[in-house]
């Protein structure tokens, strides 16, 4: 069996097409929960106490599917998702709940922020108070750019807001080595001729690495010229941003990295 | 007797040169006839024209790259200087030399996309299955279809992947479907008219001996039968693994040693009666498929010449096992990596560690899914006695499911991925048989999602796709680096090694290409 087909199949919990159907029926309209921050901080308040106990306090999943891997559940649309969580999954474990549907609705829209890029759902935190943090105290940008400010060595964070949801904007923050940090593995080579270089590896072979150090040069070694090589189970990313910062200045930084998008910014609130 | 003739007409209505089954015998040469290399599954060639000394100075002969493939699993054939490869519903007759197209046959029928693994090759017929489960015969001169034959249904589950195995007059082929809630089963047909001749279903029907080991489902216990297996002409047994028990990753519906499945079956090549069979894996609850063909080596074991089959299976243990009566003589572990047994008791069966199956919240065992290999090619090369197995150490978190088991639908009862943080690393290990020993390891980097397999020489050389898009050689003997080339994309497949015009070639396919590779020669001028 391939991997692919295990992703796919995994832990489904499909809501049955005709109760998608009605759904579609009765609840054409847009709910304002939809993208809305505060909708989505309420929604994750009922669902820590409604829904952690199958999906997990971040969505990863346990008795019921992982929440935070799309390929793991039905992309579904947000009538189908307020529907399934109203009328649970029949024939599995996923119970129907009383909730009013006001309520319901904010935990979709927390649901949904799991998975949607940050830009679209918008964060509960202050952007305005991320963006000196980024610059300055918490040091972000020392190592990551948005548009060509800041630096080299991690990932470019200019659109970072579209590809990325909250939560795995916060995961990354709090737990660099969640990700398995692809492409960023830092490491220090020790060469024949005794020089020692010091980065970030773009790749790395039996045969050959890409080197990039701090001032963005770039080293393409042949590894018949490298004495030792050591790589770094860990991302490069410090560890105890946990520590340093408070939990609102994350917040605050993961509010202002979710507006990093080509787009402009639109509040959901205008929409 | 109106069989032997078929034979008889085949064999000797010779227009041209053509493959007779004692050419198949011989093994690899100057043409590589069948998917593995020889009957015994050593992947190995004669051929000592590149050699530890000279490996270095390979050089890329051709590419010639097939349209719109994606992930080719293809191992190709190759005869007379023309190779064979295949792609799904497709196959293509290529200039061994060149690496131009001679003809390209593709099937118009079969909507049913997927891997396929290669062709074989009797006579002046190449055979290959479709998606859609039919066996195709076509004329190797020109890809003219000569008949197909379905031997099963998509809408029973079922899809076919492998490459054919011709064993005398017949073509053996197998299906494939064991996450779908299907029943497995190995088919004989006549080379000549498509006939099938005999047919194996590797689960028992209710109530026949075995069905006992089941419990509900056993109509669609799976125990597929993707990958073609390897023969004995002295003993007349045909030697095929079997897949998983479905749902694959929830046993509670399946109480029992679920037969047989994650098992070797030997079947009497004229009939397909089973002999008798191993289970590697009684109760399986992590997709280890035992698809990792047995090679068929004589070894003298404990200070007496056996008659063996040695079987690196994705379980993590590398088994040898008496070829003539299925007796168990010993594993040992081929990762280090391997958690869900502490070894494996005097008849050959695992001794558990409780509380390693798949729970609905994720349970971490090793190996993981994908197992400690799988089905790209092991080699054994007798002149260093050496078997050569690609080898993963990863470990993956597996979750059962409380949905219903849905037979007939893509439904595994469950899934296994790595943590981000750990996925796994490949490693090409040299095992001595005799022994079980790891002799030398060649580590490598990449994602770890590699397929790719190995053959060796009697130049001594091992080549392999490594996890990073590389064609490597290395020694034989000692795992010493020789060469290596970037094919630009990952490896999924197994290579081969022949000779044309005199100089010996070794190709691989890439995800959507075939690369062939020689020494280097100065180019003549035009």
């Amino acid at each position: 069996m391939h991997l692919k087909w295990f992703l796919c199949v995994a832990l489904i919990a499909l809501p049955p097409l005709a109760a998608q159907q009605e759904a579609e029926k009765t609840e054409k309209k847009k709910n304002p929960a939809m993208g809305n921050a505060e909708a989505i901080a309420a929604g994750k308040k009922l669902y820590l106490t409604s829904c952690t106990v199958c999906h997990g306090p971040n969505g990863q999943g346990g008795r019921g599917p992982n929440l935070r891997q799309r390929g793991m559940w039905h992309p579904m649309d947000d009538d189908a998702l307020f529907s399934t969580i109203k009328k649970g999954v029949p024939g599995a474990d996923m119970p129907a709940t009383n909730l009013p549907d006001d309520q319901i609705w904010r935990i979709a829209a927390f649901v949904r922020s799991l998975t949607a890029p940050a830009f679209e759902t918008g964060a509960p935190g202050n952007a305005a108070s991320g963006e000196p943090l980024f610059w300055g105290k918490a040091g972000c940008s020392n190592c990551h750019a948005i548009l060509g400010r800041g630096g080299m060595l991690g990932p470019d964070l200019s659109t970072i807001g579209a590809t990325r949801s909250i939560e795995d904007l916060h995961e990354s923050i709090v737990d660099p080595d969640a990700d398995g940090f692809p492409r960023h593995k830092a490491i220090r080579a020790t060469l024949k001729d005794g020089r020692v270089i010091e980065g970030v590896a773009r790749n790395r072979t039996n045969y050959s690495v890409q080197v990039q150090d701090k001032s963005g040069k770039l080293y393409r070694l042949n590894m018949i010229e490298v004495r030792s090589l050591d790589v770094s189970p860990h991302s490069p990313m410090p560890r105890d941003f946990a520590k340093k910062l408070s939990s609102r200045e994350i917040e605050d930084i993961v509010a202002f990295l979710s507006r990093q998008s080509v787009r402009p910014f639109e509040s959901p609130e205008k929409k | 007797m109106l069989r032997t003739c078929y034979l008889t007409l085949i064999l000797f209505v010779p227009a041209t040169a053509q493959v007779r089954y004692e050419d198949i015998l011989k093994g690899a040469g100057e043409n590589w006839l069948t998917y593995a290399g020889d009957y015994a599954g050593r992947s190995f060639s004669p051929l000592t024209q590149i050699t530890a000394a000279n490996a270095n100075s390979l050089t890329p002969k051709w590419v010639y790259h097939i349209p719109k493939a994606r992930g080719l699993r293809t191992r190709p054939i190759v005869y007379d200087g023309v190779l064979y490869a295949t792609n799904s519903n497709e196959v293509r007759a290529l200039d061994a030399r060149t690496g131009r197209l001679i003809w390209e046959y593709k099937d118009t029928r079969s909507k049913k996309e997927g891997a396929n693994r290669g062709a074989a090759i009797l006579g002046d017929r190449i055979f290959f299955v479709t998606g859609d489960v039919h066996l195709v015969a076509l004329d190797r001169r020109n890809g003219a279809m000569l008949w197909q034959k379905q031997y099963g249904r998509v809408e029973d589950g079922l899809d076919a992947t492998l490459a054919p195995l011709v064993v005398k007059d017949k073509v053996l082929v197998g299906v494939s479907g064991g996450d779908s809630g299907m029943r497995g089963y190995v088919s004989a047909f006549s080379a000549l008219t498509g006939e099938e001749l005999w047919r194996f279903y590797t689960v028992p029907k209710k109530g026949e001996p075995g069905s006992e080991s089941w419990g509900n489902y056993v109509e669609y216990g799976g125990a597929a039968t993707w990958l073609s297996g390897t023969f004995d002409p002295a003993l007349n047994l045909v030697y095929w693994t079997t897949g998983n028990p479905w749902p694959d990753f929830y046993g509670g519906e399946r109480k029992g040693d679920n037969l047989y499945s994650c098992s070797l079956v030997a079947l009497d090549a004229d009939t397909g009666k089973m002999k008798w069979y191993f289970q590697f894996t009684p109760h399986d609850t992590h997709d280890w498929d035992a698809q990792a063909w047995p090679v068929v080596v004589d070894l003298v074991f404990n200070g007496k010449p056996r008659k063996v089959v040695v079987h690196a299976n994705r379980n993590g243990f590398l088994y040898v096992l008496d070829r003539v009566t299925g007796e168990f003589l010993r594993a040992t572990k081929i990762v280090d990596k391997l958690d869900w047994a502490t070894g494996v008791d005097a008849k050959g069966r695992p001794i558990l560690v409780p509380g390693k199956d798949p729970t609905p919240s994720g349970n971490r065992a090793c190996p993981g899914v994908r197992g400690a290999t799988n089905w790209m090619s092991p080699s054994f090369n007798p002149g260093t006695g050496l078997l050569y197995v690609v080898t993963l150490e990863q470990c993956d978190v597996y979750t059962s499911s409380a949905k219903e088991p849905e037979p007939k639908k893509n439904f595994a009862g469950g899934g296994a991925s790595p943590k981000p943080v750990e996925l796994g690393q490949f490693f090409l290990r040299a095992f001595d048989p005799a022994t079980g020993k790891r002799v030398w390891e060649y580590p490598m980097t990449g994602p770890a999602e590699s397929w790719a397999g190995a053959f060796s020489t009697a130049g001594g050389v091992v080549f392999f796709g490594d996890d990073d898009g590389h064609l490597v050689a290395v020694d034989a003997k000692s795992g010493k680096h020789l060469w290596h080339f970037q094919t630009g994309e990952g490896l999924t497949a197994s290579p081969i090694t022949y000779m044309v015009d005199g100089k010996q070639h070794v190709a691989i396919a890439s995800a959507t290409a075939i690369f062939a590779f020689g020494l280097f020669e100065p180019m003549p001028v035009q």
